[in-house]
């Protein structure tokens, strides 16, 4: 595990406003996230964006203001208590009285399971789109294994088909699917640790809801 | 050498999956197959994965590794746009070049084409509007192809691939056939009736041959059959119906014409009405009822039933109907008219055989196409065929006719499963399609079929009794096949008459199916535990017999559980499990255990009233305390039990049932240890007579006794030569003497000196 990259680390650095590599460490891992959340919660592109922006504005603030204490309860938790207000302040801003529930929103923002929910979904997602990331840019492996897993993962074709494209056996292809998925399967565990969020946390620890919504 | 780089970081992991007698490819199925209920896996596969713990495990990664990476295909499918490997040879389709078009209609259009890379003509059919919704749905398009793809008959046309246009719209490449439709081929030819039988046949074969991989064709007509310059007819589009149904695909748009048709229909039917009902006319009535649940195989075998008729008389079963709803009201409410009445010539086997495909009720179909084809075959050699009246009173009367010994039990047992299949028959019938619940009904038809035991029963060895089974079987599977559980409950009793028949392989298939099934159903509540009680107390047999002793034992003590349960600790049934239990302990050694369960069962037997049950388990806990004792070592005392077990059955049932035989020969055994050979010599003597007559001269039992038989009188041949110990293994440690459960010839395990 890269211990600069786990989410202690970066917190950390987080504390000395110059540290702009902390920054946007914590930006990259985060925003997607939130702007995920926000669209989970049936926000549009831009006002997803948006929420996502204040959030971690305000998250840093609080943060250097030694609001937030890790051992009262999960970033995550934290992050979401943050954009759940900010979205529940845009709608009323921008003068609708509840929050539209259309078939796009998939959340109910007036409940913790179902908001929690919706960000783990976004987390785990970030952990996976990193893990492919890092499984074409960053791993050893055979990039012929690469791509056989590609084409029959991704885009779906047959393996006998994968099998005539690349000039390899059937049966090759299924160890490369095997083999591929076994060092992506190593890849998210290890992200999973440097997120060092699982969805078993949600519940542990306190809340900081009372305090920012007073 | 393998495929991957040496610096490859998963080079470590291992290079096979599974044992490597199957291919990877057959593991991954079965791995869908879990999910998927459509995919059938080769049975030889399926038993191979319940003996090699290697294949069961790659099966089991490939499941762990689909679910893990459906996530990352779909992760991966929003990461950037998924493509196509790039096409740039012009063509819409990679690596094909298409040629003229063969047939354009309302779903796509056939082309001719050749395969670039091997030059080999074929024909490629374009699926329009056939846009998959999301990349999951297009992998299971591709899956299903490979399925189909599999199929290898010169009755079907192969498909060779598919794949999705540039635009995305799935494509099928074929083998070319070029040849006449099959209704024009017989018009034209005029064909006589054998050869249209003939003919006929070899469609039904290759329809046979796909439904037993589990692929359903669900589109035949006579513009999909097309019969080629060898005169070999061959199937078009097996298995595409279903995929290329867009309500299939997520794309109910409202059509109902999500047929292909790989030629040109009939003429007149152009419009789409016309074109709907050129469809329609070959399918089924639960086809039309759009209930996807309610079509199976036996949908083809109604459409080979309107091709047939119509090549029979000319005009299909069903006309003049001016819509979808008027043509199902035709087929569900009245019955077509009979072929003899518009063309008397029409041969009356052929007329049975083609209005028994069209029988609105698939039940009253034949059961698969292997049966219509064996049929066609009996007609074309002259014989009679089967479908002439599909009553069970006729196919009993037949199979009585054909199999059977005339012997006064048999026609007792075909009487009585006669007659409770009948009223059972009625009862459904009565019932209109309702679900039946009168658990009377089918107790007394399960007691029926149970009454060909051997050892509760009337049954012998000499009937024939497998025919009888198997004939008992399918009828049952018939009359109960929208009743899941009551038809496991029907299988039990079939499994325990074939383990009295020590067929432990036909026992087994039967009683560990009807235990799966009733598991279910007992979990949602379906089945009584009552039921449910009385299958895992023929599990148990079935394990005891098995020798997995552990496995019995388990299996008893959850039947004990819910007997006492279901129907208090003072039932008949209760106490019997109690007494089997106690023997499957006693089995394992575990003498102290089995003199608990034995000594609570007789406290227990003991408050019962005296009926012939009560009896009957009186005298089955006697003989169990005889053999505890003799387990003990205790052989004089065993002797004395053995003899009151014995005293006190041959009260209560004839001389020459089963368990009197048991008895003699457990007996015979203790008298020879303590050298009373010739008490010893008359009970072997009468155990092998009545063993012998009941189960069978190859019944391992009758083999035991044969052989006690044997060695008692080479005994008294060489009587005071030697010892009596030198000659016969120690009885008390259970080796050879016959155990006291109903399944008689498991021998508990010897437990060591």
């Amino acid at each position: 595990m890269d211990l600069d990259r786990t989410t202690t680390a970066l917190l950390t650095g987080l504390f000395d406003p110059r540290n702009a590599a902390a920054w946007e460490a914590f930006d990259c891992r985060y925003r997607p996230i939130l702007v995920g959340f926000a669209r989970n919660c049936g926000l549009k592109d831009d006002a997803a964006a948006e929420i996502a922006q204040e959030t971690i504005v305000r998250f840093v603030e609080e943060y250097r203001e030694g609001k937030y204490d890790r051992s009262r309860g999960r970033l995550g938790a934290w992050l979401v208590t943050i954009a759940r207000y900010r979205i529940i302040d845009q709608q009323r801003r921008r003068g609708v009285a509840k929050v539209e529930r259309g078939e796009s929103a998939m959340v109910n923002l007036d409940d913790e399971n179902s908001v929690s929910a919706a960000y783990e979904v976004e987390r785990r997602r970030a952990v996976l789109r990193e893990a492919i990331e890092e499984l074409t840019t960053k791993s050893k492996t055979d990039p012929k294994t690469v791509r056989a897993f590609e084409m029959l993962v991704y885009h779906g074709l047959p393996p006998a088909r994968v099998a005539e494209e690349l000039g390899m056996s059937t049966h090759d292809v299924y160890l490369a699917k095997s083999r591929v998925a076994a060092k992506l399967r190593d890849i998210v565990q290890r992200l999973e640790q440097e997120y060092e969020e699982s969805p078993g946390d949600w519940e542990a620890g306190g809340r900081p809801s009372a305090r920012l919504e007073e | 050498m393998n495929a991957f780089g040496a610096d490859d970081e998963t080079q470590d992991l291992p290079l096979e999956i599974g044992c490597g007698r199957f291919p990877a490819d057959a593991l991954e199925l079965a791995a869908l197959a879990r999910h998927e209920r459509e995919i059938e896996i080769d049975p030889e596969l399926e038993t191979h994965l319940v003996l090699c713990n290697r294949c069961a495990a790659a099966v089991d990664k490939f499941d762990e590794d689909n679910a893990f990476l459906g996530e990352i295909a779909e992760v991966a499918s929003k990461l950037r746009p998924v493509s196509q490997p790039d096409t740039d040879d012009g063509s819409p389709i990679r690596g094909y070049q298409l040629g003229k078009e063969l047939h354009r209609g309302g779903q796509g259009a056939v082309y001719e084409a050749e395969q670039v890379a091997t030059r080999r003509a074929c024909a490629v059919k374009m699926l329009l509007g056939g846009r998959f919704a999301s990349e999951k749905q297009h992998v299971r398009f591709e899956r299903e192809v490979e399925v189909v793809a599999h199929l290898r008959h010169p009755g079907i046309v192969t498909l060779y691939e598919s794949g999705l246009t540039r635009s995305g719209e799935p494509w099928f490449a074929m083998e070319l056939v070029e040849g006449e439709r099959f209704d024009e081929f017989v018009r034209r030819g005029a064909l006589r009736p054998r050869a249209l039988v003939e003919l006929f046949r070899q469609v039904a074969e290759a329809v046979a041959y796909a439904h037993r991989r589990g692929i359903i064709h669900r589109d035949l007509k006579p513009g999909n059959i097309l019969v080629d310059r060898d005169g070999v007819p061959r199937i078009l589009d097996f298995g595409l119906a279903r995929i290329s149904e867009p309500s299939q695909m997520g794309e109910a748009d409202g059509k109902a014409d999500g047929k292909t048709d790989g030629k040109s229909d009939a003429g007149g039917e152009a419009t789409m009405a016309g074109e709907f009902l050129g469809t329609f006319a070959y399918a089924a009535p639960e086809q039309l009822a759009g209930d996807p649940a309610g079509i199976d195989s036996r949908c083809d075998l109604y459409a080979l039933g309107v091709v047939l008729y119509e090549c029979l008389v000319g005009r299909r079963p069903f006309e003049g109907a001016k819509s979808i709803a008027e043509l199902v009201v035709q087929k569900t409410m009245s019955d077509p008219p009979r072929p003899r009445t518009i063309e008397p010539s029409v041969d009356s086997d052929l007329e049975v055989i083609s209005l028994r495909l069209l029988a609105a009720d698939p039940a009253r179909r034949y059961d698969t196409a292997d049966a219509l084809v064996e049929d066609l075959t009996r007609y074309l050699d002259g014989r009679p065929i089967l479908a002439r009246d599909d009553s069970l009173a006729y196919v009993v009367r037949k199979t009585l006719r054909r199999h059977w010994i005339p012997a006064s039990a048999a026609a007792v047992l075909a009487i009585t499963v006669f007659a409770s299949g009948i009223s059972l028959y009625f009862a459904y019938r009565n019932a209109e399609r309702e679900r039946i619940r009168s658990e009377r009904t089918l107790t007394s038809f399960q007691k029926a079929l149970g009454s060909a035991n051997p050892e509760t029963g009337g049954g012998s060895s000499a009937m024939g009794i497998n025919d009888f089974l198997g004939l008992v079987e399918q009828q049952v599977s018939m009359e109960l096949r929208d009743e899941p559980y009551q038809l496991a409950g029907v299988l039990r009793t079939l499994g325990l008459v074939h383990l009295g028949f020590d067929d432990a392989e036909l026992a087994r298939a039967a009683i560990e199916e009807a235990h799966r099934v009733q598991s279910g159903g007992f979990e949602e509540g379906k089945i009584s535990a009552e039921q449910f009680a009385e299958t895992e107390h023929a599990l148990a047999r079935l394990r005891y017999y098995l020798k997995d002793l552990r496995g019995a034992e388990e299996s008893y003590r959850a039947a004990l559980a819910l007997r006492e349960r279901a129907l208090g600790e003072t039932s008949v049934e209760t106490i019997e499990t109690l007494r089997q239990l106690a023997t499957t302990l006693r089995a394992q050694q575990r003498l102290d255990e089995a003199q608990i369960a034995l000594e609570e069962a007789v406290r227990r037997c003991e408050l019962l009233p005296e009926t012939p049950e009560s009896e009957v388990l009186r005298v089955g806990l006697l003989h169990g305390r005889a053999t505890l004792t003799l387990a003990r070592g205790e052989v004089q005392n065993a002797v004395l039990q053995y003899r009151e077990a014995l005293e006190a059955l041959v009260r209560m049932v004839p001389a020459d049932d089963w368990r009197v035989g048991r008895t003699r020969y457990n007996l015979a055994r203790v008298q020879l240890r303590v050298g009373d050979l010739d008490a010893a010599l008359v009970n072997a003597e009468e155990s092998e007579r009545v063993l012998r007559l009941k189960k069978g001269a190859d019944a391992a039992m009758t083999k035991e006794a044969a052989s006690l038989l044997e060695t008692i009188r080479t005994m008294r041949d060489r009587r005071g030569q030697r010892t009596i110990d030198e000659v016969v293994e120690d009885p008390a440690s259970g080796a050879g003497e016959a155990g006291d459960s109903e399944q008689g010839a498991a021998r508990p395990i010897n437990g060591g000196a």
